[in-house]
């Protein structure tokens, strides 16, 4: 009964996304916490990946609703290994480093609204479900 | 997400090591002896960092102090005679060894660090904001 009550709405949708930004907020942090290590090339998690493998869990769910119970994860976290990206347009610095330290942070205030979004999203569902469950907004 | 608070701690831990060096590089611009009473001009320090794999977790990672070398430069001489640690004969007769230690990059160096320093901190803000929010679920 639980289960297909939260099946309804997107928070299970919702929580992977926060995940992931959580996730990826720690590689940043990594990032700029080596901004001065000699050789140290800047890590990321693929948002493109992600999103593709978050519609593919979707559409899963939508074709056969009953297999997955709700507190079953769409992937587990372990399976996202945060990867030494190749972006071209970078300086190689002469100690062998490549952070830059502007695009980090823009990358992680845009990871942090994203939380935050799915986030009220979230608590606006909880908020919905408690509607619908006491009969009163 | 708590490992994003241990990464900005060991970068704020290694930037405030590196802050150390330089300061006692400052400190010692014009000491001519070394810490056993030796007459030998301070030797300039610096710390060298590498990333640590054991703090993060999926791939992000830490940073720690990886050395503190010690840079054995030839000292810069000066002509001093009149100074009890003046060298009384050789070809720098008359000078007084102090060590070779540039203000400039040392100065340069400390605002670097200072730079990160921030930069770190204002990670640290940004996951416990996060993490406030995250919690903002229950109440």
């Amino acid at each position: 009964m639980l289960n297909s009550l939260f099946q309804s709405t997107t928070i299970p949708v919702l929580q992977e996304v926060i995940n992931f930004a959580q996730l990826r907020h720690t590689t940043l942090a990594g990032n700029i916490a080596n901004m001065d290590t000699p050789g140290y090339e800047f890590r990321d998690l693929s948002v493109e990946d992600f999103q593709e493998r978050l519609q593919q869990a979707i559409v899963q769910r939508r074709q056969s609703p009953a297999v997955r119970s709700s507190g079953e994860p769409y992937h587990s976290p372990g399976e996202l290994t945060a990867e030494i990206s190749d972006v071209p347009h970078t300086i190689l610095r002469h100690d062998r480093s490549n952070v830059e330290l502007e695009q980090q942070v823009t990358e992680m205030v845009k990871n942090q609204m994203q939380h935050n979004m799915a986030l009220s999203i979230m608590t606006n569902q909880f908020k919905l479900l408690q509607a619908a469950i006491s009969g009163r907004a | 997400m708590f490992p994003a608070m241990d990464i900005s701690t060991s970068a704020l831990v290694a930037q405030r090591t590196r802050i150390n060096a330089i300061s006692s590089n400052v400190a010692n611009v014009s000491t001519t002896h070394n810490e056993r009473g030796e007459r030998v001009p301070y030797q300039p320090k610096y710390v060298v960092f590498e990333a640590d794999e054991s703090i993060g977790a999926h791939g992000a990672a830490g940073v720690k102090v990886r050395s503190v070398e010690t840079l054995d430069v030839e000292p810069r001489w000066k002509h001093e005679p009149n100074h009890p640690d003046a060298v009384q004969e050789g070809p720098h007769k008359g000078c007084v060894a102090y060590p070779d230690i540039d203000m400039m990059i040392e100065m340069t160096d400390a605002m670097q660090a200072v730079r990160a320093y921030e930069a770190n901190l204002g990670t640290m803000e940004i996951t416990k904001d996060l993490e406030l929010q995250t919690l903002r679920i229950l109440a």
